[in-house]
């Protein structure tokens, strides 16, 4: 090889490899955080004598998020029901249709959605209107008398359960 | 291969970019290409991998006081590569705080500053105090305990100035106290004002230097060609800057970034605990770069303080700013300048003696005694660091033992060790799981740090 050849290739290895060894974690660093999943805890929503057997009740209670450095508390709730044999159930707030809060009938014994008038009974099940699938379900664990859900939240407007 | 050729020569025939090519890479140099020239590209990939590196680490960080730790934490302990990227720049700074001074030592020493290179040179010396810019400004950006209470040092070494050094250091601040104004306002400093003035300053640098030409050897005959042979003559008496000096520049570039970047990977740049303006105790210790100027500050007592903090810098960047018209003889040659060296030579005397005090006195730890080795090795394996802090690392939960050698007597020391709260009531340190062996290795330890 020339002198002159590889004085111009061995000056263009190591750009490159400068270049190559800065690339790869720089581009790794931006991209991580963009698709990593939020660790979600146990969060204690209410105790079990806030539940009669076969009314359900909204639970609302207060976690903590991480939002990247930032620390925030947030008010989240849920709807728990307590079955007659003692299960307990707890819903996502939120209609499976689009995402609107729904509430408890009482009188009629159904959860009703005010948006699009999407009705489920007691446990879940669709009764009537547009709404794809039954009410999401969520992890719930008991401690004693406390009652411990896993926050979570599903695409609506899927009859397959997604969660985000 | 071929398709780059393509696309140089598709626009080379729109924008005629051949003459600017010739212009960058055929720059002739007296004396031909040199591994001593290498310093100034060097500083300038450093400046690029600043600049860079600070780039990325803008896209997470948060310059508020409630945030700014955090921001750090996160990216030091939950983002890809985020400890390597902190540490590129941290060891970054570090390496190009001594790329410039190697670099301005060289120019001193061939002379190069020299009619008719006057401009270059002054425009050099301002590029040196950004530099320094950069690393203060740079160093409170973490808002641990090392960068408030260093900043907090350094703020009120600028109100020592007579008449405006109150006014001067609140401007600095940003208000009475260092706080979320001075943080904003360093942030700004740092990630705008500075870069971009730097940007402009180092393309005027090299405009001078396109324009003027590299001064090259000292040796006049060796920059005329004169003493080589004749069929070598074209190389050395004006060699182009492409290839040899081009690719000097790029193994010099490639080294430097290895070592950065080992630096980067194996010894990254811990946080200090979050910044504590209450905590008075913390006693913070400069970078290396600013350890002779700390050293030296020890040795001036009382009124002639001032001479320490603000006259002797000022009247030494005064000086190098206008050495081109202070050193008005013309001879380039070191020989032919004994003043000049000699100067050079105790400025660099005084300068790397007072850092090598200031090291001595910070690692004063003998380690001769294999029982204070050993001691110091289980301080670190108990991770007594986690609450105690010894010169500026560690935690702030017990006592800072920096200097508890002096304090503490060794029959006091073994007792503490066997059971703290029998000798300090109350208190929460927890008995130490160790033989009797490793007690006296730890108290041996603790007895040497005075």
């Amino acid at each position: 090889m020339e002198r002159r050849t590889f004085l111009v290739r061995t000056t263009g290895f190591i750009m490159g490899f400068i270049g190559i060894v800065l690339s790869i974690p720089l581009v790794g660093y931006l991209i991580s955080p963009a698709f990593r999943r939020q660790t979600r805890d146990w969060a204690e929503a209410g105790v079990l004598g806030e539940l009669d057997i076969g009314v359900p009740r909204e639970l609302t209670y207060v976690v903590t998020v991480q939002d990247g450095w930032l620390k925030t508390t947030a008010m989240k709730s849920v709807w728990a029901v307590r079955r007659p044999d003692g299960e307990i159930t707890v819903f996502a707030p939120l209609c499976t249709h689009l995402g609107c809060g729904y509430h408890w009938d009482s009188d009629d014994r159904l959860f009703k959605c005010p948006c699009h008038n999407s009705i489920f009974d007691i446990t879940g099940k669709v009764l009537s209107g547009p709404a794809p699938r039954p009410l999401d379900r969520l992890p719930l664990k008991l401690d004693g008398d406390r009652l411990f859900v896993i926050d979570k939240q599903f695409k609506s407007g899927t009859s397959r359960q997604i969660e985000l | 291969m071929r398709a780059t050729r393509a696309i140089y020569q598709w626009l080379d025939r729109r924008l005629r970019l051949k003459p600017v090519e010739e212009m960058l890479l055929n720059e002739p140099i007296p004396g031909g290409a040199s591994w001593v020239y290498v310093f100034g590209s060097a500083t300038l990939f450093l400046f690029c991998l600043q600049l860079l590196t600070g780039m990325f680490l803008a896209v997470y960080y948060a310059p508020t006081p409630d945030h700014a730790y955090d921001s750090i934490q996160f990216i030091m302990s939950s983002v890809a590569f985020g400890a390597f990227v902190r540490g590129l720049h941290h060891w970054g700074a570090s390496a190009m705080v001594l790329a410039i001074g190697l670099h301005m030592l060289q120019v001193y020493l061939y002379g190069a500053y020299k009619p008719p290179r006057e401009a270059m040179w002054m425009v050099g010396v301002a590029l040196f105090i950004l530099t320094l810019g950069f690393a203060f400004s740079g160093y409170l950006l973490p808002w641990d305990q090392k960068a408030y209470w260093a900043t907090q040092v350094g703020i009120n070494m600028v109100g020592t100035i007579p008449w405006i050094g109150g006014d001067l250091a609140r401007i600095i601040r940003g208000g009475e106290t260092l706080g979320a104004l001075t943080l904003t306002r360093f942030f700004a400093l740092h990630v705008l004002f500075l870069p971009l003035t730097t940007l402009g300053l180092i393309a005027l640098h090299l405009f001078i230097l396109r324009r003027i030409g590299p001064a090259g050897s000292f040796e006049e005959k060796r920059a005329a060609g004169l003493s080589v042979p004749k069929e070598r003559r074209h190389r050395t008496a004006s060699e182009p800057f492409y290839p040899r000096q081009v690719f000097m520049d790029a193994v010099v570039m490639g080294g430097v970034f290895l070592i950065v970047a080992v630096l980067a990977a194996f010894l990254p740049f811990p946080l200090a605990d979050k910044a504590d303006p209450s905590d008075t105790s913390f006693k913070p210790i400069p970078e290396w770069y600013f350890l002779f100027y700390y050293q030296g500050l020890k040795y001036v007592r009382g009124p002639f303080e001032p001479l320490a903090t603000w006259i002797l810098p000022a009247v030494f960047y005064a000086v190098l700013m206008f050495l081109p018209f202070i050193d008005r003889s013309p001879a380039r040659h070191p020989a032919r300048r004994p003043k000049a060296i000699l100067i050079g030579a105790a400025f660099l005397l005084g300068v790397f003696g007072l850092m090598a005090i200031s090291l001595q006195e910070i690692y004063s730890i003998p380690t001769t005694d294999p029982s204070v080795v050993r001691g110091r090795e289980l301080y670190s394996k108990l991770q007594c660091n986690g609450c105690h802090r010894i010169h500026g690392s560690g935690g702030a939960v017990g006592p800072d033992l920096s200097y508890v050698g002096k304090v503490r007597d060794r029959d006091w020391l073994v007792r503490h060790f066997d059971d703290p709260s029998a000798v300090v009531p109350g208190s929460i340190m927890p008995r130490l799981a160790v033989s009797p062996a490793e007690r006296d290795d730890l108290t041996n330890y603790m007895l040497s740090l005075n």
